[in-house]
């Protein structure tokens, strides 16, 4: 039962209208009429906890909830002998009450797959289901569920439920440029670690809260591993979505993005640990709940010093908001490391370039200018018009072998090119001109030159291009030759782009080119490769090797032209060695001096590429990267009550504080003095105290919430069926007692959550079968009073991790940088084949807000807003048409055919009953096998017959039907679409 | 220990006068569903009876001009060039210029004599059917939030679309057809892409799917083409024994049915939803018609008739979106108007007659609207900014009144003064015509039933003067 707003019971009789809430608001009690009905509208749910209460004017610390925990006694039953833990004491007797009881408990194979899907959200192996099958040791059960929870998949399960809670989100979300969180993976290994790790619950919630005030930490002070995880822990503050590193507009606006930040930091803070939602105090008292307006905005001044909405100069944006924190001697590691790597690569460059100087035949070097004669002019070779201009291009006109600009001149051996930034394009061009188009297919033509240096020096500001052009031919445009004058405009962000006829209004963009940067200390250039059929592909070169995305020109486009560099818009640069060199068939001397060397030179830079490219993936990011949330305000100014929730109307000043209702004596917070020099106030950490303090109601909320949560993943619904609201105006617990008795036990042991698996999963309860009993089912078909156990589907992660464990393709590594995920053109979003860790689990895959994996979502993975406490749960054709037809489930279907051939070669019938065991957790019962070897000798005939038909007919459409052409590809086909209705089948996608 | 009610079903009869809510209805369904019978998607009676079945929104997104297209004001054009007198609210706030008349001519339309801009030749065709609203006023000049304003009714993000509110509170007409059909710009994703059909907190099966225009219109639709016709039958003959034996194991589970029906389901679609789309059977004179003989018109052309077959087989919500936010004029705002008239004009005239002449205008209604409006004054040399105060669109169809214009700026267009139409109520007279109650149609979320129109907040309240 979800919660009902109050008022609804007024709508009975439609003459009857319900008050306005607004206009009693006032109050922060609920008025006592509404507090009557509600009472009496929930003891009709929950008599028990309810009536105890004395009606009208109910204080709020007397809701259950918000009452301070009370241990039960446990309850005795009639029949003892189902008891295996107290759990099953409250629910034998709740079900005795009703002359219902325990069913009886599953078979073990069923048992053993609904605990590893539990745990671990991964399929057994049927190796592990049979050595449990067999265990008759009365702690078999017990050391199943001990291994378990020691595996590392366990915190992948777990946690993953956590990051729900929490709203984990891998990027920024809030606009539509949905900006990544290229870090946000370190707080989600944090928290599956702390699972792992089985770290106490109130420790994990003071970590997130305020884990960079425990830890000390400030700028010098040194760092080892403990730190690093306190600072981490604190991403929880920043899971809301924030749009302020993409903010523009007007400062109102600006305004409403930081405080949307604070508000959902407050928002998530209070549903995950307290399971309230109060963001609708943000504008007026609670009209539900007794929690003022006052109250929320005593909540923000907790955090405001670290989202200081109204501070534009103090906020970071959240790109910012990163602390590259390392152990020591870490940082020295990567710097080292890379120095190396870089090293080398400029080796293998050098070598190449080098090889390419010595070997190459004199006669392909068209243009060459190192500039190191000594005393020459720039006029030699180089002229401010192009080969074909009559006028210098430009005016004023461009001065050679001057310092004012607009001129270029020889300074320490290189070619400086001196911008005034004064209106107008000019250019510095070779004297020579060029045949940039080879006669023959396979033939080039290259021009490159060494970028020293993107400014004259350092002062000045870098230049925004690096422009320069080939087939320079008519600056001014006179010429009855049309094209040429092709600009490539070098850009330090990657790539170029490429115009044609440049300047003027018949100038056109004609693509980008390539995509690395232009930076200093590289050789850049274009080639222009003869690609048969009069086109002609232009290439970036970056230090002599040509990149992907080339543009494609035609002869037209190529006339005759010198080289030459661009001036434009105050871009003054360095260059040196600038070269032309083509590769034609023909030598001068007739010989096969060309071939020879093209050849040799096309092979070397095959293997320098690939070289190249294993250097680069031995790159490690910097390390030590956190993106986590402190106070940037050490003094904060005061935090005001805003009317209506106006930022505009700031009302009375609030002090830090908790809820009232959970502090019956005082909710201010005991802001601890921090040691001198710290730059945070303590206000979170003050916080995470008041929740974590035991014996107060605010823990004891705490507990009951995180059990709930508990429960509901075991059970698949909670003992509260509002996770997210445990108000007055939440549903009341199944089992009241036994969620105090729990909520107790966890914090007995030290808030340990693996206790607390134990505990249930030791149980009667959660041992039942899931198999129907008519009379219990007419008594309580919701099965509310846990009569059996619910069957249930398998959640987005499993489908993925089991279809991909039960292939034989799972690569199950441990944490990391998520797995990113592409949107198609179809507009279905996918792992890419190519894409680094394509077959992990799916909680590695990127989770973008706007970008969810399509598999994930149709089987609802939840698109982050702010959290998610509870999936959805659908049942749409959309996912059989997935099932049946999709890429992601038609190759695992593959793989799982090739494995079960690898493993269970010779047998048929054992091999159907291996994947039986693989895909469902148990062998098939008769009707089960008989299907499938009905099912696969006919298909195996279907696809046989066909093949001979093809063999007679028409081959070549055949195969493109994809018709199998022989009996054993025949079988292979048979057994691939065997395999695929195993994953389609609900005895996969269902765990009893 | 405490009794539960277990008899749930007849203790919600009993109470169900009190609720009358439509979660109710939902959680009867839910509960039907689980007895085997019925799903949530199934049609459900409205609240009262309704004046129109179907919605077509042909969504303009970036805030078309309403005063170069709506809303004419002699007054401005009169003192272009000088300052505006008082405060404008702008999102460039730095680059607010001085009052910027429309150049284009408004001329009076049909009998009615509408006034409507010269770049709206074929709109003004189909004025006799249409009411033109130019009194709304929304809450945000940012894109997302007034786009979240005018789909969900909050600016804040996570809520249902409308349109998800009107499938859930009506359920659909087709089980072989999504209730509510996206069809996106083939050219890209609309600004906010999914956000802008989500379902937000009401179950996943109440948001839009989007269909391509080109291709297989659904994901996942079409039996790949190496796999055989006969040899996907006996597969699927295969999966339902296995899931026919799975099943006797809980012959009560009907989440197990469902999902055994929904591969015949499935099935269905594969030639329903083509069939639904294929605009081959339309006559040469409905194609030129929408424009599809026309380089301009032909590619949103043939979405909106595809529309139109879409609710002529059943579809109860249509939405047409525009790649990017084309109407977003920040620069060379009338050379841009042109364009985006020349492309968006002739279709969207041409579903309102053509829904009129099969008759199907009376049970549809059409909506064309943006986010917001745009400034009186210019933005740099040429541009427009955003608007909250004041912007037009028109409805069509559906109960709505034919001929009649609502509401007035004020001499500039910059601000509505005169029966000012807010979002929410908008959204409030939607739901109405569609025998909807804003304030019952609710879902019960974070502790309360919520509401499209959240109108104990919003005060949302319908406007009667919009419909016949």
């Amino acid at each position: 039962m979800r919660g009902w707003r109050l008022d609804s019971l007024f709508r009975r009789n439609a003459a009857v209208k319900p008050p306005r809430l607004g206009a009693i608001s006032s109050s922060r009690r609920i008025t006592s009429s509404l507090a009557l009905l509600a009472t009496i509208w929930l003891s009709l749910l929950s008599p028990a906890p309810m009536c105890a209460e004395d009606g009208a004017d109910a204080p709020a610390q007397q809701h259950w909830a918000f009452r301070q925990l009370v241990r039960p006694a446990i309850p005795h039953v009639q029949q003892a002998d189902l008891v295996r833990t107290p759990v099953d004491n409250f629910i034998e007797a709740a079900l005795e009450k009703r002359g219902l009881t325990l069913s009886p408990p599953a078979d073990r194979e069923t048992l053993f797959r609904r605990l590893c899907f539990d745990l671990v959200g991964l399929p057994p192996s049927p190796e592990d289901a049979a050595t449990f099958a067999l265990d008759a040791s009365p702690d078999a059960w017990a050391r199943a569920v001990n291994r378990l929870l020691a595996s590392p998949h366990y915190g992948e399960r777990w946690g993953k439920y956590w990051l729900d809670v929490a709203g984990y989100a891998d990027s920024n979300g809030y606009f539509n440029a949905d900006s990544d969180r290229p870090l946000a993976y370190r707080y989600r290994d944090y928290v599956l670690r702390a699972f792992n790790d089985d770290k106490p619950f109130d420790r994990f919630v003071v970590e997130q809260l305020a884990g960079d005030e425990l830890s000390g930490y400030t700028t010098n002070s040194p760092v080892d591993e403990a730190v690093i995880e306190l600072l981490t822990a604190t991403h929880f503050l920043r899971n809301a979505q924030d749009g302020t590193s993409e903010s523009d507009g007007n400062p109102d606006e600006l305004r409403t993005d930081r405080a949307t930040v604070l508000e959902g930091a407050v928002q998530i803070t209070m549903n995950s640990l307290l399971g309230l939602t109060i963001q609708c105090c943000r504008c007026h008292d609670h009209k539900f709940e007794p929690i003022t307006q006052r109250e929320y905005y005593q909540l923000q001044a907790v955090f405001y010093p670290a989202f200081p909405v109204f501070d534009e100069k103090a906020w970071i944006k959240p790109r910012d908001r990163v602390a590259h924190v390392v152990t020591p001697g870490e940082m020295e590691r990567w710097e080292a490391e890379t120095r190396l790597l870089d090293d080398e690569i400029a080796g293998l460059k050098r070598d190449f370039a080098n090889w390419t100087r010595e070997r190459r035949p004199p006669s392909m070097v068209r243009f060459s200018d190192d500039f190191d004669a000594p005393g020459a002019s720039l006029a030699a070779n180089w002229s401010s018009r192009a080969p074909g201009d009559d006028a210098p291009a430009g005016t004023p006109e461009l001065r050679l072998d001057a310092s004012q600009p607009p001129g270029a001149l020889v300074r320490d051996g290189a070619l400086c090119l001196v911008e005034s930034g004064a209106a107008g394009d000019r250019w510095l061009a070779t004297r020579e001109k060029f045949d940039w188009t080879p006669a023959q297919p396979g033939e080039w033509i290259q021009a490159t030159f060494d970028l020293k240096a993107d400014r004259l020096d350092s002062a000045a500001t870098p230049a925004a291009r690096i422009g320069f052009l080939i087939a320079a031919h008519d600056f001014d445009d006179n010429s009855p030759i049309g094209g040429g004058n092709v600009l490539i405009d070098g850009n330090p962000a990657g790539g170029a782009a490429v115009h044609l006829d440049y300047p003027g209004d018949d100038s056109k963009p004609v693509g980008d080119l390539g995509s690395s940067h232009y930076v200093p200390g590289h050789n850049y250039g274009v080639r222009v490769t003869n690609e048969g059929g009069g086109k002609f592909r232009l290439e970036q070169l970056v230090d002599g090797i040509p990149e992907e995305k080339p543009v494609t020109l035609s002869e037209a486009d190529l006339p005759d032209g010198g080289f030459a560099f661009e001036f434009c818009c105050g871009r003054s640069f360095i260059v040196d060695s600038v070269e032309v060199m083509a590769m034609t068939g023909l030598d001068p001397d007739g010989s096969a001096a060309h071939r020879e060397f093209a050849d040799a030179f096309q092979s070397r830079q095959k293997t320098l590429r690939k070289a190249l490219k294993q250097k680069q993936q031995q790159r490690r990011e910097k390390p030590g990267g956190i993106a986590y949330v402190t106070d940037v305000l050490a003094n904060p100014p005061a935090v005001h009550v805003l009317e209506r929730g106006n930022y505009a109307a700031p009302g009375s000043e609030v002090q830090p504080a908790g809820l009232a209702m959970l502090s019956p004596s005082n909710a201010s917070l005991a802001v601890e003095q921090l040691p001198a020099g710290a730059k945070t106030t303590g206000r979170r950490l003050a916080l995470a105290r008041w929740l974590t303090r035991p014996n107060s109601p605010a823990s004891s909320l705490l507990a009951r919430v995180i059990v709930n949560r508990v429960w509901q993943h075991h059970f698949g619904m909670g003992l509260v069926a509002t996770p997210d609201n445990f108000g007055v105006s939440g549903s009341a617990p199944s089992h009241p007692e036994l969620f105090e008795f729990l909520a107790d036990e966890l914090m007995r042991s030290g808030w340990s959550l693996k206790s607390l698996h134990r505990l249930i999963l030791q149980s009667a309860v959660y041992a039942q079968s899931s198999a129907l009993r008519s009379e219990a089912f007419a008594a309580d078909p919701d099965n509310r009073l846990l009569w059996r156990f619910r069957t249930s589907r398998l959640d987005a992660e499993a489908i993925r991790d089991a279809m991909l464990t039960l292939s034989g393709e799972l690569d199950d590594r441990l944490y990391g940088p998520y797995t990113p995920t592409s949107r198609q053109d179809d507009g279905s979003v996918i792992v890419a084949e190519n894409a680094e860790g394509v077959r992990r689990r799916g909680v590695y895959l990127q989770h973008r807000r706007t970008q969810i994996n399509t598999m994930a979502a149709l089987f609802d993975s939840p698109v982050i807003v702010t959290n998610c406490p509870v999936r959805s749960n659908s049942t749409i054709p959309l996912q059989s048409l997935a099932l049946l037809n999709s890429e992601f489930v038609r190759t695992r279907a593959s793989a799982f055919s090739s494995r079960l051939e690898r493993e269970e070669s010779a047998d048929p019938r054992r091999r159907i009953e291996l994947s039986f065991r693989l895909a469902i957790g148990r062998a098939p019962d008769a009707a089960e096998r008989a299907a499938a070897e009905r099912f696969l000798n006919e298909q195996t005939a279907f696809y046989v017959e066909k093949s001979q038909l093809a063999v007679a007919g028409n081959q070549v459409k055949a195969s493109q039907q994809g018709i199998a052409m022989s009996p054993e590809t025949g079988a292979e086909r048979a057994w691939h679409d065997f395999c695929q209705m195993l994953l389609a089948g609900n005895a996969f996608l269902y765990v009893d | 220990m405490f009794e539960f009610p277990l008899n749930r079903r007849a203790f919600l009869a009993n109470y169900a006068g009190g609720i009358g809510s439509l979660a109710l209805t939902y959680l009867l369904q839910s509960e039907a569903r689980a007895a085997g019978t019925g799903s949530p998607i199934d049609q459900r009676p409205a609240h009262y009876e309704p004046r129109a079945k179907s919605v077509i929104c042909l969504f303009q997104h970036g805030g078309p001009s309403q005063v170069d297209l709506f809303d004419p004001k002699p007054e401005l054009s009169k003192r272009t060039g000088q300052a505006y007198p008082g405060q404008v609210e702008a999102h460039f706030h730095t680059q607010v210029r001085n009052l910027l008349g429309s150049p284009f001519r408004f001329h009076k339309a049909g009998n009615c004599g509408m006034e409507l801009s010269e770049l709206l030749p074929h709109t003004s065709l189909v004025a006799d059917d249409l009411t033109l609203v130019r009194s709304m006023s929304t809450e945000s000049v940012d894109h997302e939030a007034a786009l979240r304003l005018i789909h969900s009714g909050s600016a804040f993000a996570g809520r249902p679309a409308w349109g998800a509110w009107v499938i859930y509170g009506l359920g659909s007409m087709r089980q072989d057809l999504p209730a509510y059909v996206v069809l996106a710009d083939p050219g890209g994703a609309p600004i906010d892409g999914t956000k802008n059909w989500s379902s937000g907190f009401l179950p996943a099966i109440f948001q839009g799917t989007p269909f391509r225009a080109d291709g297989s219109p659904v994901l996942n639709l079409d039996r790949p083409h190496d796999v055989l016709p006969a040899a996907r039958r006996r597969q699927l003959e295969f999966l339902s024994e296995l899931n026919a034996a799975h099943l006797n194991r809980h012959p009560e589970n009907s989440e197990l049915q469902a999902r055994i029906t929904n591969y015949e389901l499935a099935a269905r679609m594969q030639t329903s939803v083509p069939a639904a789309l294929d605009i081959s059977q339309e006559t040469e004179a409905t194609r030129k018609m929408y424009g599809l003989d026309r380089p301009d018109t032909a590619e949103y052309g043939k979405r909106c008739l595809m529309a139109r077959r879409l609710v002529e087989n059943g579809v109860r919500f249509v939405q047409i979106f525009l790649s990017g936010q084309p109407w977003d004029t920040h620069s060379k705002n009338a050379e841009s108007l042109r364009g985006l008239c020349a492309k968006t004009d002739q279709p969207s005239a041409a579903l309102v007659a053509d829904l009129k002449q099969r008759g199907l205008l009376d049970s549809t209604i059409v909506m064309w609207t943006g986010e917001f409006g745009r400034l009186p004054v210019s933005q740099g040399a040429d541009g427009r900014d955003h608007n909250r105060h004041a912007f037009s669109l028109w409805l069509a169809g559906g109960g709505f009144k034919r001929g009649y214009v609502h509401g007035a700026t004020d001499d500039f267009a910059y601000k509505s003064v005169t029966d000012v139409v807010r979002v929410h109520d908008l959204h409030a007279t939607l739901l109405h015509a569609l025998g909807l109650d804003h304030e019952r149609l609710s879902y019960p979320h974070e502790g309360r039933d919520d509401t499209l129109t959240d109108y104990l907040v919003t005060e949302a309240r319908t406007v009667p003067e919009l419909l016949a």
